[in-house]
């Protein structure tokens, strides 16, 4: 199912520099503005390179990236001055320069395209089938690799009720958390009387460590575009909206130009592809707030109110935005459709479980090796991702959980790593896929910690209206921290169970609702922890200061004084090449000695 | 509600500003968006003017004003450091490099130093998880950022760090 | 249509909210956010029932403020499952209002256990959000819900004087806990940080409205206002009326 491309003079080199937003913060512009210089030197080349800026590759790691295509040559970490040797060895000679060549730790090989990779090579792109390999700002770019012709297909051969049909058959289900089947959705939004009806794409993705929205939007926002106007197309919409989080500030200005382009070219507007058909969309920009991920908050915000989510006892489907028919589908699940009119239902269905179909995206992150967006058929397992594409726990260290769906799902220890991802799986193991965000974890992790940091951050992004929520957050967030301090009680870990069931079962949205979900995975798997701080007083993984004390082993430390040099407080002394010592009462335990150590020769007392 | 007194002086920019936009409800967070960029935070004046231009109670505009964390009801710091506090970020200690922070500049986050120069914030996660912690100063973005680098990123800002 | 609650079956009107049918037939649900003036909004989360649907193991739990009937529905109102629900909500709304004496004989009759009360300053507010709407109901909207999260709270904007709020105490009146502070003497009314004049009915002398109140009603109707009370102004009619017919 990739795309084709286009035939082209052989001669003709591409070099694709990677600015995503990871590899912007990692010097990516600059590397493609060096780039820029150094290749207008050469007028003696027969074919000039092309050169072009792209999303965002995923292997955020190993950025920036620099591509030179045809070969399928992929360079990591560059910098602005290996720009003139890629230009003359590699541009003008097509020699390889090893030393930004990937290194495959296990095989020691060096391996001249990121396609031969363990982290590419086990994924299967659809709805980053683009990223990485086209200049979003270049419409003929996406035009180039079967861009628009989904739509054309739809308008030409198919009614609106033909186009829900394919997506009814493919078994897409929504990605941004909810999984609801999104044919069903849209024929809901069909059938219901009134005009006018409009299209939303949520693209507030909010999970902390979830950025697969971000880099569609950024690096292919076109197949969001193109799936937004057979989606307006099936059901009959006139407009739409993209809610893009306020802090994406990329990804808004490509969705613009993109929209711009669209327009030019005739695929938005009046009269689209001369068919009679006519929608148009608009960005709108969030104003950074976690909650209005939420359905009824996005529109809430949309329509300027505060985003406060209501009852869903009415779908928006049925009265959504304004009162009227509402499609509101995730970023991911917009970027699929193209793929399924083009190709066919049963294609994407080939792909995955019986119950969820297709592939996903997910953001790997944390204490991993290889960190980064990953996409594999639903039914992959969370060890298959994690070891075998991710390259295993950094720095070789113990694994201990995956977190999985943001606030709203939970922790998975070790022995749960053969659950394979869908939407059904993980949700009977107390946590669920939510938008993608996989979050691995050491043992230098504090279970009880990360419970607290997520109760912290809903604290802040709770809307505040209903009672279980604001009031059962504080709660849990209160206890949690005196936990966390040494202060807690037996008697605290039944009041922590008995208001999260009140949150889970009266809360009004689905953020109360899953709020309690890391308290109660890591009550269920890691309850050991909860009690060490409770009853010994002790942090296990070193992490809350008023738990934890650390020392140097005398036997273990070989004075290289790297701690004493990291130690923010200057609490470490010691001669070179002589045992270290932390002197306690300077020391703040923060911990960047322990986990620094290459020795491990810093442990807890 | 009292208004301060020098914001009477940009008076004609709010009002070329907000008339740039139609008198409905839905361009209330694209109006309060385009002040924040150009004031650093949300003028009194201009919430009165937002509230009789798109025909919605002052105190409902202050409510979104209140509500979405983008913008700032008290004037910021000219150098605004984001420290992000994701997941990601969260694990790889982004608590310390706000206690380092407070150590060079004495200010907890949403706080601004007295005279003015700068601010501290934690967001949510920015989606550059790879590149964790993360730091972000006026937009440019800092990865993998240590305690020990933050003096540096700060005199860069031409500020001045206390010593602790 | 047909419904049934707790058993029995009973008439519902097209549209009207289960908690509407309840109050009307007598079965009391509890709840703090609701109002007849301005329906309900699904906030407090004590109205919620269960409905037995067919095909499912649990009883969905929906508010019945907000749920409105367009078809046959099986409700229950009262079980062990609810009890638990609304003791838990009590016990928190307990907590952060842990002076309140209003508060303080709710938990009582739901059996509320009590936790230690919240670490900010207790508040008398319990975030029913009645004296917002029954604000803008009165035309007015000076206070509103402001902020998010934990930090949420009612307030004027800026917590000061708001030019719109005319100090007709409809908030106060409105307030099941009796948050909403008002100072008053014979001349004054203090609410919201800001003082008003009071002004006395001319036929019986007692207060009955502000200057600004007045002032508001005179320019909402376009009419020119009686500094009558309310009752003086049936009398008032009432005479009027009579004097006419003869």
């Amino acid at each position: 199912m990739s795309a084709k491309v286009k035939e082209s003079n052989p001669d003709q080199q591409t070099v694709l520099v990677c600015c995503g937003t990871g590899c912007t913060a990692n010097g990516g512009r600059k590397v493609y503005e060096a780039f820029v210089e150094k290749i207008k030197d050469h007028p003696e080349w027969k074919v000039q390179p092309i050169l072009k800026s792209t999303g965002c590759n995923g292997w955020c790691e190993k950025g920036p990236l620099v591509r030179i295509m045809p070969r399928d040559i992929t360079y990591c970490s560059v910098a602005p001055k290996d720009v003139d040797e890629i230009i003359d060895k590699t541009l003008s000679e097509g020699l390889l320069i090893k030393r930004l060549l990937y290194r495959d730790p296990v095989t020691k090989e060096y391996l001249s395209s990121h396609h031969q990779t363990d982290f590419y090579r086990k994924q299967h792109k659809v709805a980053l089938r683009n990223i990485g390999e086209i200049d979003p700002a270049q419409i003929e770019d996406y035009i180039a690799r079967e861009g628009y012709q989904a739509l054309a297909l739809a308008l030409d051969n198919m009614s609106g009720q033909e186009v829900i049909d394919t997506v009814k058959a493919s078994g897409l289900r929504g990605r941004g958390g909810g999984g609801f089947p999104t044919g069903l959705k849209w024929q809901s939004c069909k059938n219901a009387p009134g005009q006018p009806k409009y299209i939303i794409c949520n693209g507030d993705e909010g999970d902390p460590g979830a950025f697969m929205d971000r880099s569609i939007m950024e690096g292919d926002p076109h197949t969001v575009i193109e799936g937004m106007i057979l989606g307006a197309y099936a059901v009959g919409a006139s407009r739409g909206f993209i809610y893009v989080r306020d802090e994406y500030d990329l990804a808004v200005y490509s969705l613009g130009k993109a929209i711009e382009d669209a327009r030019s070219h005739g695929y938005l507007g009046d009269n689209i592809l001369g068919s009679g058909f006519s929608f148009d969309i608009e960005v709108v920009r969030g104003g950074g707030a976690f909650v209005c991920g939420e359905e009824t908050a996005l529109i809430a915000s949309i329509e300027g109110r505060t985003g406060e989510p209501q009852d869903k006892y009415i779908f928006p489907s049925e009265k959504g935005l304004w009162g009227q028919p509402t499609v509101i589908n995730n970023v991911e699940t917009w970027a699929n459709v193209p793929v399924i009119i083009l190709h066919g239902a049963d294609a994407f269905a080939s792909i995955g479980t019986a119950g969820s179909k297709g592939t996903k995206v997910f953001s790997l992150v944390g204490k991993v090796v290889n960190t980064g967006l990953v996409e594999v058929p639903m039914g992959t397992t969370l060890r298959e991702i994690i070891y075998e594409i991710g390259g295993g726990v950094l720095k070789k260290r113990k694994f201990k959980a995956v977190q999985t769906g943001g606030p709203s799902g939970g922790c998975i220890p070790e022995e749960l790593l053969d659950l394979p991802i869908d939407f059904d799986s993980l949700t009977q193991a107390g946590s669920m896929m939510g938008s993608g965000g996989l979050i691995v974890m050491d043992d230098h992790t504090c279970m009880v910690e990360v419970a607290r940091y997520y109760v912290n951050f809903l604290a802040g992004e709770s809307c505040g209206k209903c009672t279980p929520c604001r009031e059962g957050i504080r709660a849990l967030l209160e206890i949690l921290t005196r936990i966390c301090n040494g202060q807690g009680q037996l008697e605290d870990v039944e009041m922590l169970e008995e208001i999260s069931i009140t949150m889970q079962e009266a809360s009004l949205c689905a953020l109360g609702r899953t709020a309690p979900n890391p308290v109660l995975s890591t009550l269920r798997y890691f309850r050991d922890e909860y009690l060490a701080h409770i009853e010994q007083h002790r942090c296990p993984a070193g992490v809350c200061r008023n738990l934890t004390t650390f020392y140097i082993d005398p036997e273990v430390c070989t004075g290289c004084g790297l701690c004493a040099k990291q130690c923010a407080v200057e609490a470490i002394q010691g001669d070179k090449k002589q045992p270290h010592v932390i002197d306690e009462s300077r020391c703040i335990r923060c911990g960047e000695c322990f986990r620094n150590c290459a020795f491990n020769a810093v442990k807890i007392g | 509600m009292q208004i301060n007194p020098q914001e009477f002086d940009e008076e004609s920019h709010y009002k070329s500003l907000i008339n740039s936009y139609p008198g409905q409800p839905q361009y209330i967070l694209a109006i309060m968006q385009d002040l924040q960029k150009q004031y650093n935070y949300l003028p009194r004046l201009a919430l009165k003017m937002i509230a009789s231009h798109v025909g919605v109670p002052v105190s409902k505009i202050y409510a979104m004003a209140s509500f979405y964390k983008a913008f700032s009801l008290t004037p910021k710091g000219r150098f605004v450091f984001r420290v992000c506090d994701g997941t990601a970020c969260h694990i790889k200690n982004s608590e310390t490099l706000l206690d380092q922070l407070y150590q060079h500049l004495g200010i907890r986050p949403g706080q601004t130093t007295e005279d003015g120069q700068f601010s501290i914030e934690t967001v949510n996660c920015l989606g550059a998880c790879a590149l964790a912690p993360v730091v972000v100063v006026n937009g440019k973005v800092h990865g993998k950022v240590k305690p020990g680098d933050l003096e540096g990123i700060i005199r860069e800002c031409g500020g001045q760090c206390h010593v602790s | 249509m047909k419904v049934k609650i707790n058993g029995q079956e009973m008439e519902a009107r097209e549209g009207e909210t289960i908690l509407e049918l309840c109050l009307r037939q007598d079965i009391f649900i509890p709840h703090l956010c609701y109002h007849p003036a301005f329906g309900g909004q699904g906030a407090c989360r004590m109205c919620l029932v269960e409905l037995k649907e067919p095909g499912r193991k649990n009883n969905r739990l929906v508010a019945s403020c907000t749920y409105p009937i367009h078809s046959y529905i099986e409700v229950i109102t009262e079980s062990e499952r609810l009890q638990r629900l609304r003791r838990n909500i009590v016990m928190l709304l307990a907590r952060r209002a842990s002076q309140n004496p209003w508060m303080k004989e709710m938990a009582e009759q739901y059996a509320a256990p009590s936790m230690p009360p919240v670490e900010t300053e207790p508040a008398d507010c319990i975030l029913c959000r009645l004296c917002i709407h029954a604000c803008e109901k009165m035309g007015k909207s000076a206070i509103w819900s402001m902020f998010r999260g934990i930090e949420k709270r009612i307030a004027t904007p800026y917590d000061e004087a708001a030019d719109d709020c005319m100090g007709c105490a409809a908030c106060a009146q409105i307030c099941p806990t009796q948050a909403i502070k008002m100072e008053e003497d014979d001349k004054t009314r203090t609410i919201w940080n800001k003082s008003f004049e009071l002004v006395a009915c001319r036929r019986c002398g007692k207060n009955f409205a502000t200057r600004e109140q007045i002032a508001y009603m005179q320019e909402s109707s376009g009419y020119e206002f009686d500094e009558l009370c309310a009752n003086c102004r049936k009398v008032t009619l009432a005479q009027n009326i009579s004097h006419y017919n003869h």
